[in-house]
């Protein structure tokens, strides 16, 4: 009899008692957020994280929303889908936040979003780029970041002065890698342009030479390269190893081109990158103050510069989901999600709006996010020559 | 015909590397039988070790890795003191796990310490290739086989030509006799558990400059490291490096000429071939049990 | 007397606080940790099978989970198949998967079929991301749809609670029926010694061979119910971290014994979600690393059996 507490009943109920403990504050406006903070894009998390925590103090030095201050409850998703839809249930269920921004890595925001549905509750997506996200008919998912397709959209306008003829594509084997290669290699077959070789590569691998060396004898005048930004360092310089003599295009956003000349060096030297934020000129971006003003407070906070191309991210999603707590002038969920339909407001990356995208009666919010190119040279982010005015 | 050269050339660098990590682990999971899954993780901490010693404190680049090593080996040392001496006499799952333990406390500590922004150690080294023929190749790497090949040499002078190695080898092959012989049964496993680590670590401090230096850098390691150890025989130098060198030239080919997406397939196939004809590796001579 | 009759009563007050939990837990982030923890329970006592009984070591226990939730996922979504048979099918593949190791488990032993085993995980991880018309890649499966038994849908937590307890609950019984039979008795003396056990007349090849078909079956209906409470199958469920935590609770619970896997998928469920509230992020990998090892440092055989010799020594 004993025997049979012990082994069971004890340390099921203690453990339950665990966690059952802890009362949640009703007080402040509370905002989930879930980002990678461990595992292997640790450290893009982290920014996305900075970014947000800028975003909150600005609005709580303001007064708030409505007289009340803002928080952010943070959880780690591990780069893991199935924590991330565990963090999303604890936020939602136990914690009681009306809004959430996630998930960075799009599997991980695909994990989450039956969450939403199922308790209805709005997530403000900041990062990913897959396309299913806003076209699978989650009436609560509202994304700031481009899709691969904006993303090549916007690159399309500088088709001509790049002179691309044949390019190869090199992405990461996930959703986001395997979206941007269809997604660019639709664009460039719109425009004539023939494509090589298509390599993929596992999320931690480290040795490319293998698929460099195929990259090599495909005969392409450039290559597009969509990963993190650890992988387009290793790529960089192996490709320089081998001689790889190509016009490079990093895609996504999270290449940090400041990383990239400190990591790879002279192997990053001419190579391209499309951004959302440029905080090596932010008069350059649609709203130079409010740039300026970032690029001021992050590096006032001593957090590293090459973190702000992904630090951005943080404070247009907690920007936005504020916004939308203004406007609905209550913090529940439905409420919220109607007006973020209603927001329009200029961010760190350009005005933010929401438009309906995926099967009509269950449309998700997609912004028009600002695209933008800048190239490494000399040891430095610039923009191309063809844009230098 | 260019292309399969080069990419011969890239197997063989990359099968170094493999060896590298090989070795230390033939040592701890071969003869000393631990499951040991934070292998990876001195692999980390001498790849962080390097960098603090050769960017942080600018000394040069091989006593830096000379400081790796020798922490990796300290470390291994206080952990066989303080976690698997305690548990010597429980199964290997007990140890096993315990490995696990120290894999993910020691992982996410690394994050706390260092965070997780990729770092890059200096070395020097010019970046620029040097070019044979078809081929080319990257000064760095030469340095790195050159270095892999003299360590593989010289674990194998230790285990098979010195005092210190036949104690090693007689201790883990019949431990009451080894005892009863005069050995001191207790240093010799702390010994080579360090002698393993330091291997480890070694990988790192030559494998970091090449390559990146965060957090989770040593998972896929340790995979590798596994999969040489039993291609090659448990227990084996001369069958790790073989191994290694196997397992990165079909990687290698198998990326080239069939698809990238199943890389790391060709290597698990590879294993899973080799075992069904050969069930204790390429290299294991009889008698060997796992 | 006295004992059963205590014995009795303690088995119908855990029944009753197992069957009572969603009214007085009724916050749906407590459910979803308990069925993660029931799920997790099957594919624990699934592993003990191999681990505890037969002492074969599989670290690619995750394949079969994944095969299961794939399979089940699969046919509810291009087949239209309803989920029992779905979850039928699940097992069926998984076991079969199963049956293929289990012939590799006669030639190999120890180290060797530890890395057969995680070899074989890897390469059905990486068709589930290659293999694009058929895995839909690293996109994942969405849509798929509720458990459905007899017209009754698993939709609410509640329900799926039931439906994970039940399952939970009859693999228990299948382990406590195999291991106290007399193939029981042949996988623990096959384990012990298999030279002596084949000369008493085991047969180490049938006995081996079922053991694993029936400890993948296990694990892939648990990935046929995972699938449908997620209602999102993706390449992660082949991941070795999945193998790592089932590993983490065999042993740690206890292995080899029958209530070990289920004590360590529950805590080892909640510890992390635990250690969310009480610490923040940075520490709550740290911590649960270090107390994995003060785990096994004093408790070596795994929490059950401390707590029964504790037991037995008052």
């Amino acid at each position: 009899m004993r025997r049979w507490v012990l082994t069971w009943i004890a340390p099921t109920s203690l453990a339950l008692v665990i966690v059952s403990a802890g009362v949640a504050q009703q007080d402040p406006i509370k905002i989930g957020v879930i980002a990678p903070l461990s595992g292997p894009v640790a450290a893009s998390g982290n920014y996305v994280r900075m970014g947000a925590e800028i975003a909150r103090d600005w609005i709580n030095a303001r007064g708030g929303v409505h007289g009340r201050r803002v928080a952010l409850l943070v959880e780690d998703n591990k780069s893991d889908p199935k924590e991330a839809a565990g963090a999303a249930e604890k936020l939602i269920a136990r914690d009681q936040v009306p809004v959430l921004m996630g998930a960075w890595g799009s599997s991980m925001t695909l994990a989450a979003m039956p969450k939403l549905e199922e308790y209805g509750v709005p997530m403000v997506v900041e990062t990913s780029s897959a396309a299913s996200i806003t076209k699978r008919g989650n009436p609560w998912v509202f994304r700031i970041s481009p899709p691969s397709e904006m993303e090549a959209l916007g690159l399309e306008k500088y088709l001509g002065a790049l002179g691309i003829r044949q390019a190869d594509f090199m992405a990461v084997n996930t959703d986001w890698g395997r979206g941007a290669v269809t997604a660019f290699g639709d664009m460039l077959r719109r425009h004539n342009a023939g494509i090589g070789a298509v390599e993929f590569m596992d999320q931690a691998a480290t040795d490319m030479n293998a698929q460099l060396t195929k990259i090599r004898g495909a005969g392409g005048d450039t290559l597009f390269l969509t990963t993190s930004v650890e992988q387009i360092t290793l790529v960089l310089k192996q490709a320089q190893e081998l001689r790889v003599a190509r016009r490079i295009i990093t895609t996504g956003g999270s290449s940090s081109p400041s990383q990239l000349v400190k990591q790879a060096g002279a192997a990053a030297e001419d190579s391209y990158h499309i951004v959302f934020f440029m905080p090596w000129f932010p008069e350059a971006m649609p709203d130079p103050n409010l740039a300026k003003a970032f690029v001021d407070e992050w590096t006032r906070r001593g957090n590293p510069f090459e973190g702000l191309t992904e630090g951005f991210r943080g404070h247009d999603g907690i920007a936005t989901i504020a916004e939308a707590i203004r406007i609905a002038s209550r913090a529940e969920p439905q409420a919220i999600r109607e007006a973020l339909w209603k927001v329009s407001l200029m961010g760190l990356n350009g005005p933010i709006k929401f438009e309906k995208d995926g099967p009509a009666g269950r449309e998700s919010g997609q912004s028009r996010p600002s695209i933008f190119l800048v190239q490494i040279k000399g040891g430095k982010a610039a923009l191309p020559a063809f844009l230098r005015k | 015909m260019e292309a399969f050269l080069q990419h011969l050339l890239n197997g063989l660098l990359l099968g170094g590397t493999y060896a590298l990590l090989g070795i230390g682990l033939t040592l701890i999971f071969g003869l000393m039988n631990v499951v040991n899954f934070a292998h990876g993780e001195f692999y980390t901490l001498g790849a962080y070790l390097t960098f603090a010693a050769a960017s942080l404190l600018r000394v040069n680049f091989v006593l830096a890795i000379a400081v790796a090593i020798l922490g990796g080996s300290l470390l291994g040392a206080l952990c066989e003191r303080v976690l698997l001496r305690p548990l010597r006499g429980e199964s290997i799952d007990t140890t096993m796990l315990v490995m696990i333990g120290l894999w993910i406390a020691t992982q996410n500590g690394e994050l706390l310490a260092w965070g997780g922004v990729a770092k890059s150690i200096p070395h020097p080294f010019p970046t620029a290739p040097i070019v044979i023929g078809p081929v080319s190749v990257a000064p760095l790497r030469l340095f790195v086989l050159a270095a892999v090949l003299v360590l593989i040499a010289g674990s194998h002078v230790l285990i098979h030509r010195t005092r210190l190695g036949v104690a090693m080898r007689a201790t883990f092959q019949d431990r009451e006799t080894a005892a009863l012989m005069g050995i001191d049964v207790g240093g010799i496993h702390t010994l080579t558990f360090a002698f393993g680590s330091g291997l480890a670590a070694a990988a790192g401090a030559l494998l970091g400059p090449i390559f990146l230096v965060y957090p989770s850098m040593g998972d896929l390691a340790a995979l590798k490291a596994f999969s040489v150890v039993i291609l090659g025989g448990l227990g084996n130098f001369a069958g790790a490096t073989l191994g290694g060198v196997i397992l990165g030239i079909a990687e290698e080919l198998g990326a080239g000429y069939v698809s990238s997406g199943y890389r790391d397939a060709v290597g698990f196939v590879i294993i899973i071939l080799v075992l069904l004809v050969r069930p204790s590796g390429l290299f294991a001579r009889a008698g060997r049990v796992g | 007397m006295q004992h059963g009759v205590a014995r009795r009563s303690a088995i119908v007050l855990l029944a009753g606080l197992l069957l009572t939990t969603p009214f007085w837990l009724p916050n749906p982030y407590h459910l979803h940790i308990l069925i993660m923890a029931g799920i997790f329970s099957i594919l624990a006592l699934s592993l003990n099978l191999l681990l505890g009984y037969t002492g074969l070591l599989s670290l690619g226990h995750a394949a079969f989970f994944g095969i299961g939730a794939y399979t089940s996922a699969l046919l509810a979504l291009k087949a239209e198949w309803p989920f029992v048979a779905g979850f039928v099918a699940a097992v069926m593949l998984a076991g079969g998967s199963g049956y293929a190791i289990g012939r590799l488990a006669l030639r190999l032993r120890g180290a060797y079929f530890v890395l057969v085993t995680i070899s074989f995980a890897g390469v059905a991880s990486l068709v589930s991301v290659n293999w694009m018309e058929l895995t839909n890649g690293p996109l994942g499966l969405p849509g798929i749809p509720a458990a459905e038994v007899a017209g009754f849908v698993f939709r609410t937590k509640r329900a799926v609670y039931y439906l994970v307890l039940a399952v939970a609950g009859l693999a228990y019984l299948v382990c406590r029926r195999l291991v106290r039979s007399r193939m029981g008795r042949a996988f623990v003396a096959l384990r012990e010694n298999e030279a002596l056990a084949a000369s008493v007349g085991v047969d180490g090849a049938r006995h081996l061979g079922l053991a694993t078909v029936i400890s993948a079956g296990m694990a892939g209906g648990a990935g046929s119910l995972y699938a449908h409470y997620t209602r999102f199958v993706s390449p992660e469920v082949f991941l070795f971290s999945y193998t790592v935590t089932m590993v983490i609770m065999v042993v740690a619970g206890g292995k080899g014994t029958l209530a070990g896997p289920i004590v360590g998928a529950v805590i080892f469920t909640i510890l992390p979600e635990a250690l969310r509230e009480a610490t923040s992020w940075q520490w709550q990998m740290l911590l649960y690393g270090v107390l994995l090892i003060l785990t096994l440092l004093f408790l070596p055989r795994g929490i059950v059996p401390a707590l029964t010799a504790w037991r037995d020594r008052r």
